[in-house]
């Protein structure tokens, strides 16, 4: 008997993690990228290997999906995180009044978490700002944004999944209601042609609103970019956040040789048109900062801006109100259409958890009793995803 | 069920052309260093067959030989030997700033030691060039 | 706010063929770099195939010819060319996929065997104390396996067989810090005709690197340990 094909539209980290989830349950894997995989907002993002902290407070569901899965990754992909831990900072007054329910929110999320001196908190990190009042450890790190997506799909490859890049899907095939595969564009030749599958997930990301549509059902997707700063030097070894409330530019990530200052929240119809906001970047450095006094004079290599894929209706002002969670949803039992299923929200530090939901649930509707193993195989490295045909 | 037969045309192999070594467009100090080596070697090596060509005419008994040399002493000629001793003087330097750099001597200055080949050859040549000419 | 010209290298096997260079008058701002203008002109024509990740000089994705030299697109501002036509090409000695997509499977190929873990210690901020649980301080490697080195080296060009500089410079960070792997294997692998005795020290590959890894230098610095046999 055959093995179920499935298609996933879309190279992101949330596609990949899919492939390589479906793959090891013995599923054909096609993925569609019209791209280079992760050039949609995977790529761009702050590459923070999430401890959950910064939710701990307002939005704990999400906050407890980032521990638990921080804990995941260290374990399936060693070698690929920067892991030196990172230090929630106080600085104002104000700062010191959030101390109490954030303390509260890292216990009730389950968050390793340690409290230090400023003084500590000064040995540990040189460049902070001496007017540090509190510092909190926790274990934040940082990913390569691009090459742990690419570890996912490289294991996958290796067990049959076809990756197929500069492939934009134009059409999805219906028969009735029911979407049996996908007409694709492939941007090397420009020739059409189809594939053909038992299911079709939409891992689209910031793009699944667009892609949802062509079944002609609705996602509450909603595009919300921000603004991200890097600047040249190391400012900081471990993640720098500020102790309060979700806000701009109160993260500074130390990657390789640089120092990724983030980010800024607005919303977009369109995630091809974001309309980056080069005003942003001088708030990036005001508010770096406050964190790193010395990150001001920093010479900036780039500044750029990726849409996240914020799960919400309209009536979203700035993408703060809205949740980091991710949820999938199932066509069929929500408008009708079968053979459809979408991915959507989410970050990129859980794309393995929203990928063991989504597997789940496609699993169960391709009649197939295979239990996730993502939890605990070891990824191939990053570089054997090259290992392919072209 | 994959319906398609689709199959995606291979990639196009890069072009490996001779000419390939004298491109200068988008090179730097160093890959000019690279391009002017192979130039002066090139010019050396056929230099070479040409000296053992003149060299023949001592076959031929001293009366040919001198005949060949008085024959030489013609401004293009000296401009030539003027020319050559340029590469000469190009290729050895800069052979001696390969071989320091093999040893990772003077790596992190291997584009002013460059330049020092450049002035020096040009200097010496020139020297070359008055008591010739 | 200046208009500037684009010549963007245009291929697509049997269907722009031979190649031919697309014309654009773009309007670029002070912060415009040449992978914004790439991703404003696909907006346009979404045949335009370019590889793009990080926009940060990070993922080494976006490797590309701008003007003949070879560059990452995300953090080349167009202004800061001085020129007032760019003409935008892919990078050579790769097998070209189309437009400026090249197929990095010969990079990889040379490179992965090396087995340079991708993590190493952080040597900045040297007296800061870590967390007792951390140990040291550790970052990811400079390398970003963007090929801009192998596009710029004389020898890749002519020679499909030369280790080229990025495989060497990965040798020669496993040689400085071995982190647990095989110096004596990965020595063996370079000492050969077509390992790091195969260059010619034109240090393009240095020249082209967009992040400090000097691969030029880490060969000599191959040559020099072989020849002293520090690792015998």
């Amino acid at each position: 008997m055959s093995k179920p094909h499935v298609v996933i539209i879309g190279g992101g980290a949330t596609g990949a993690a899919l492939a390589h989830d479906l793959s090891l349950r013995g599923v054909q894997v096609t993925v569609v990228e019209r791209g280079e995989v992760t050039s949609g907002t995977t790529g761009r993002h702050h590459g923070l290997l999430h401890s959950g902290a910064r939710y701990a407070v307002k939005d704990q569901e999400s906050a407890r999906e980032c521990i638990q899965e921080n804990m995941i990754l260290r374990k399936i992909a060693p070698g690929s995180f920067e892991l030196n831990n990172g230090l929630f900072v106080a600085i104002t007054d104000e700062d010191m009044a959030y101390r109490p329910a954030f303390l509260e929110g890292l216990e009730t999320c389950g968050i390793p978490y340690k409290e230090i001196t400023p003084q500590e908190a000064l040995a540990r990190e040189p460049n902070l700002n001496p007017a540090v009042k509190a510092a909190v450890e926790v274990p934040d790190g940082t990913m390569d944004a691009m090459r742990l997506p690419l570890r996912f799909l490289a294991t996958a490859q290796s067990n049959g999944a076809v990756v197929k890049t500069y492939t934009e899907v134009e059409e999805l095939l219906m028969q009735g209601k029911t979407v049996v595969g996908v007409r694709v564009r492939d941007h090397v030749t420009e020739k059409t042609y189809t594939i053909g599958a038992d299911l079709v997930v939409n891992a689209g990301g910031a793009w699944s609103g667009k892609i949802a549509a062509m079944a002609g059902v609705h996602v509450p997707l909603q595009p919300s970019p921000g603004v991200l700063v890097a600047v040249y030097g190391r400012w900081n070894n471990m993640v720098l956040n500020r102790m309060h409330r979700s806000g701009d530019g109160d993260i500074i990530v130390p990657q390789r040789t640089l120092s990724v200052i983030g980010t800024s929240s607005w919303v977009v119809e369109d995630p091809d048109r974001l309309e980056m906001k080069k005003e942003h970047i001088q708030l990036m450095y005001e508010y770096g900062a406050v964190l790193v006094p010395a990150i001001k004079n920093a010479k900036m290599r780039a500044a750029w801006a990726a849409a996240r894929p914020l799960i919400g209706s309209g009536g979203a002002h700035t993408g703060r109100e809205l949740s980091r969670t991710f949820k999938c949803f199932d066509h069929a039992e929500r408008d009708g259409v079968e053979g459809f299923v979408t991915i959507a929200g989410g970050k990129a530090t859980t794309a393995r958890g929203m990928a063991e939901v989504t597997a789940n649930v496609v699993v169960r509707k391709l009649g197939l009793d295979a239990p996730c193993r993502t939890r605990e195989v070891v990824l191939l490295p990053h570089t054997a995803y090259y290992r392919r045909r072209w | 069920m994959v319906s398609e037969t689709y199959q995606r045309p291979e990639p196009r192999q890069p072009s490996r052309r001779f000419g390939d070594w004298f491109r200068l467009r988008g090179r730097s100090a160093g890959g000019w260093a690279f391009v002017l080596h192979r130039l002066t070697g090139l010019v050396l090596v056929f230099y070479l067959f040409l000296h053992f060509y003149f060299l023949s005419y001592l076959a031929r008994g001293p009366e040919a030989y001198a005949v060949m040399v008085a024959g030489m002493k013609s401004l293009w000629i000296t401009v030539l030997e003027v020319g050559l001793i340029a590469a000469v003087l190009f290729h050895g330097l800069n052979g001696l700033r390969l071989m320091l750099m093999s040893l990772n001597i003077g790596v992190e200055q291997h584009e002013a030691m460059f330049w020092g080949t450049v002035v020096l050859s040009a200097l010496l040549t020139a020297v070359a060039a008055v008591l010739m000419l | 706010m200046a208009t500037v010209t684009f010549k963007i290298y245009r291929y697509k096997p049997g269907e722009i063929d031979p190649p031919r260079y697309d014309t654009f008058q773009v309007e670029v701002e002070d912060h415009t770099t040449v992978l914004d203008v790439l991703e404003m002109l696909r907006l346009d024509d979404p045949t335009l195939t370019y590889r793009h990740s990080c926009h940060h000089g990070s993922c080494g994705t976006c490797g590309m010819l701008v003007n003949g030299k070879e560059v990452l697109a995300c953090v080349t501002n167009v202004l800061a060319l001085k020129t007032k036509t760019v003409v935008v090409e892919p990078l050579r000695n790769a097998p070209l996929v189309s437009d400026l997509v090249v197929d990095m499977t010969p990079f990889f190929e040379k490179y992965e065997p090396i087995g340079m873990p991708y993590v190493r210690a952080s040597e900045y901020l040297p007296h800061s104390q870590p967390p007792e649980e951390v140990g040291s301080y550790m970052r990811f490697e400079n390398c970003l396996e963007c090929a801009l080195c192998l596009s710029a080296c004389p020898v890749v060009a002519t020679d499909p067989d030369y280790l080229g500089p990025a495989a060497l410079a990965a040798a020669a960070r496993v040689v400085q810090e071995p982190r647990g792997q095989d110096v004596h294997g990965v020595l063996a692998l370079v000492d050969n005709e077509k390992g790091c005795w195969r260059c010619h020290a034109a240090m393009e590959c240095s020249a082209a690197c967009p992040n400090d890894v000097n691969p030029g230098g880490m060969i000599m610095f191959l040559r020099e340990t072989l020849l002293a046999g520090k690792h015998k």
